[in-house]
């Protein structure tokens, strides 16, 4: 299983904002165990799609202080169910950054409504711990976007 | 703010109960001040008090005191 929670930038001001989606697919395995009959996403991973959102916009702001790495969820609610063929819509506010850590506020929405919210801590880890060519490829797919100024491509099952 | 506040502050920050820490409480008493901890006091300065650290004063922390004093350093402690 490959654990990019992340389908595409839709836009981002790096170090402040970020908006991104992902597609839930029907076929994601952890619906045969999480629920059989009544299939709904984890809170962990909605947890996750939102770090890696707000990860992101940190990595693109400075990427010489690291990777940002989830450090500490100091808060998260969930409030309705996510489940197979709906399009999650995740923000990311960066709250704080600074070199040593950095704080973000975040949200998924389905259709314009709130469906989870948390807060979020990051420290950052340095690129040398990394397998040499590790890169973000979300992140690159959106910055050459972003330099040929191509819209973001829009969120297709 | 008052030290009874700050010390307060202080416990919520760690997970303990206020009635557990004083001055003199030191750093390797605290379980919860580890490196996580001291990011987590960074943010908690510079996002509460608008105080911004680096990790060298950081490290010369050593007990909740040292703390206090550099919130009275600020200003922020009455």
């Amino acid at each position: 299983m490959r654990f990019i929670l992340v389908d595409e930038i839709l836009e981002m001001k790096p170090g402040h904002q970020v908006r991104a989606a992902k597609f839930i697919s029907p076929d994601e395995d952890y619906f045969r165990d999480h629920f059989p009959g009544f299939p709904v996403v984890p809170g962990v991973l909605l947890t996750e799609m939102m770090a890696q959102t707000a990860g992101k916009c940190l990595d693109a702001e400075n990427p010489a202080r690291g990777k940002s790495m989830l450090a500490r969820i100091t808060s998260a609610s969930f409030r309705d169910w996510v489940r197979p063929g709906q399009t999650a819509i995740i923000h990311g506010d960066i709250r704080t950054s600074r070199p040593q850590f950095a704080t973000a506020d975040c949200r998924i929405e389905i259709e314009n409504r709130i469906i989870c919210s948390a807060e979020l801590f990051f420290s950052f880890v340095i690129m040398e711990k990394f397998s040499p060519g590790y890169r973000d490829e979300v992140l690159e797919h959106f910055l050459e976007r972003q330099k040929s100024g191509a819209p973001a491509t829009g969120i297709t099952p | 703010m008052t030290q009874e506040e700050a010390l307060k502050w202080f416990a919520d920050l760690f997970g303990l109960p206020a009635s557990s820490i004083t001055p003199e409480t030191t750093r390797d008493k605290i379980l919860t001040w580890d490196s996580l901890g001291v990011l987590t006091l960074m943010a908690s300065l510079d996002e509460t008090f608008n105080i911004v650290t680096d990790d060298a004063s950081m490290r010369a922390m050593q007990s909740v005191g040292d703390v206090l004093n550099l919130l009275r350093k600020h200003g922020k402690l009455t």
